[in-house]
């Protein structure tokens, strides 16, 4: 078992990101258009469609790339840029990097792999080499440590690459689509391992990527990342709740009237499951009280009125079909 | 209660201060070898390697123990009586008298293996790292591009030394103890600090070059094609062009193997007079052209690797 770790102070006293008015360009090309974010230490995914911007988003938290204007700080740590200064070196002690691609080194042994990035991190050699050995047992590689890396199954890959990310025990973990190219049960496990990560062991766990289902089970917070621009970042909850105007309606009577009642006042029926459940937006400046007494009006009766909160994936949707059109 | 072996395997928190990245580089270069030591087919190339130095060491041998000892007696080869001194004539080319020429013609012979030597390493050591992705898993640590590179570097540097300078090193030693090694080794320590420089001068210029090349072309096949190119197809451009069609020494300066041959006979410190084939160019335009060719490495590595290499 992992022994209970206590997250970091720095973890508990800084915000783990702060990026203020944050723009980068690549020649004409703007990847991000000025991202302002402060986001508590936790488990947060960016969530995105290709090209949205996430990876450069990525870079900058790195201190791979500079942002082109503005400022920016992970646990306080000033973001820095593509210059190989002892500034950007601190910054990437704090992070631990899973990248999407496979980033394995063929020919090494798990064992071996996980050292060696324990050494780049700075680990002594017979540090990294124990820690190697914990990480990987923890992830549940033991049997397969002394594999080569090349020979290691999707998933086994993936673990791979989380325990070199995890060797140094860092405060953050940056975690780049770590579901990718998993099946339904690899998948389900590497999510547990990283929700545990963040729950049980004081993680802030940073996960990019485009899979909704992802981030509603390991992050409290989304960040979603549109055409370059940040569209939405809150609590899943917040985010979704955030729709004021969406309800759910489940009536009994003449439907027919009701509905054309409805339509006439400018509300949209968005859908009818046949069973007496709709779901309708109301416009602007709508007092909920209509709807009782257009029912009344049209001799129905209103069994239920809630707040329609979208799922994750239809605020997802929304978001960068707004962006879109 | 959890066992000895349960404590060992736990996962605890680290809290120790890191090291200086140069260790980083050393680790690379550490794994390195070891990746290149599980390659069979460099243990094939260093035997073939193990060759030459061993016909050099012999013939050395040979040559003093016959030049002191039966250069005057003969022996019928094929029925015909032969001064036996004139039996290792054609190991004359070679200068195999502990002389300055001795190591730069071992050097110079050496080379063609190490050319194939380093086209693998190349492929296993930076071509991996491209085409399989893993330079994300280096250039995300704390250390910087120079570190990844340096760590590369060491590890052919390596390479070069285990198969130039060291087996040079030994034939200076094994020369002083076939002649009188007292004043051998007094007389003659200014070719050990030559063997050593043109050692320098191998591992700096050939590591960048390997690097270089293994980002660029990546695939084994493509880098011996582009070594090849480089120092046998280059070379005898230079000669057709010099020898053949009279043109200016200078053309010789295309031929990268001869340029470093002429460097480290510089350290040897070789009348120029001496060089065969001749014309050559001058010393210090030799030194002109290796100089240019690790700044044009260095510069070609700094814009290939990156940080936009990182977050695919």
């Amino acid at each position: 078992m992992l022994a209970t770790t206590l997250p970091s102070p720095l973890a508990v006293v800084h915000p783990l990101i702060e990026l203020t008015d944050v723009t980068r360009t690549f020649g004409s090309f703007t990847a991000l258009h000025g991202v302002t974010l402060a986001l508590p230490p936790g488990r947060i995914g960016i969530l995105g469609p290709n090209g949205a911007g996430k990876s450069t988003l990525l870079k900058i938290l790195m201190g791979l790339i500079p942002p082109t204007t503005g400022t920016g700080r992970v646990l306080n740590q000033q973001l820095g840029g593509d210059n190989d200064s002892e500034g950007n070196w601190r910054l990437r002690r704090l992070i631990g990097f899973m990248p999407e691609a496979d980033a394995l080194v063929p020919g090494l042994t798990g064992v071996e792999y996980v050292s060696l990035a324990g050494e780049l991190y700075g680990m002594p050699r017979q540090v990294a080499r124990r820690r190697a050995h914990e990480v990987l047992s923890y992830l549940g590689l033991e049997e397969a440590r002394y594999r080569r890396v090349e020979q290691y199954s999707a998933g086994m890959k993936q673990r791979a690459k989380l325990a070199q990310a995890l060797i140094h025990d860092p405060p953050v973990l940056l975690l780049d689509e770590p579901t990718s190219g998993l099946d339904p049960a690899g998948r389900d496990a590497m999510l547990k391992l990283i929700a545990t990560l963040g729950t049980d062991h004081g993680k802030s766990i940073l996960l990019s990527t485009h899979l909704l289902a992802d981030v509603e089970a390991v992050c409290e917070r989304v960040v979603i990342i549109a055409a370059g621009r940040v569209r939405g970042e809150g609590t899943v909850r917040e985010l979704c709740a955030r729709r004021q105007d969406r309800y759910r309606l489940r009536i009994q009577g003449a439907a027919d009237r009701l509905r054309q009642a409805l339509t006439s006042a400018g509300v949209a029926l968005l859908s009818d499951d046949g069973q007496g459940e709709w779901r309708v937006a109301v416009p602007d400046g709508w007092n909920n009280l209509e709807f009782f007494r257009l029912a009344l009006a049209n001799g129905v009766v209103i069994r239920a009125l809630l707040p329609d909160d979208e799922t994750l994936e239809e605020l997802f949707l929304r978001t960068v079909g707004t962006v879109e059109t | 209660m959890p066992t000895e072996a349960d404590n060992l395997l736990r996962y605890r928190p680290w809290n120790g201060e890191p090291r200086n990245p140069l260790f980083a580089s050393v680790a690379m270069a550490r794994v390195s070898l070891w990746l290149l030591a599980r390659q069979k087919l460099l243990w094939g190339l260093f035997a073939l390697a193990l060759l030459v130095f061993f016909f050099f060491f012999y013939a050395q041998y040979l040559v003093v123990w016959i030049t002191s000892q039966l250069a005057n007696e003969t022996v019928r080869f094929g029925g015909i009586p032969v001064t036996v001194g004139n039996l290792t004539r054609f190991l004359d080319r070679l200068s195999l008298n502990g002389t300055a020429h001795t190591f730069g013609n071992f050097i110079w012979f050496q080379g063609y293996m190490l050319v194939i030597v380093l086209a693998l390493t190349g492929s296993v050591l930076i071509g991996n790292d491209f085409f399989h992705g893993s330079l994300p898993f280096y250039l995300s640590k704390p250390i910087g591009r120079w570190h990844y590179v340096l760590g590369k570097c060491l590890a052919i540097g390596v390479v070069v030394n285990v198969m130039i300078t060291l087996p040079a090193l030994v034939l200076w030693v094994q020369a002083g103890l076939l002649y009188e090694w007292q004043s051998y080794y007094l007389d003659n320590f200014d070719l050990l600090l030559g063997i050593l420089g043109y050692g320098l001068v191998l591992t700096i210029t050939l590591s960048l070059l390997v690097v270089a090349t293994a980002v660029w072309v990546r695939r084994m096949v493509p880098l011996v094609m582009i070594w090849m190119g480089l120092f046998v197809f280059l070379r005898m451009l230079a000669t057709l062009l010099v020898d053949g069609m009279r043109l200016d020494e200078r053309w010789r300066l295309i031929d990268l193997w001869n340029v470093l041959y002429l460097t480290g006979l510089s350290c040897l410190r070789v009348d120029p007079e001496t060089i065969r084939p001749a014309p050559q160019p001058e010393y210090w335009e030799a030194w002109v052209v290796v100089g240019a060719v690790c700044l044009a490495c260095a510069a070609y590595l700094r814009n290939r690797i990156r940080a936009v290499e990182i977050v695919s």
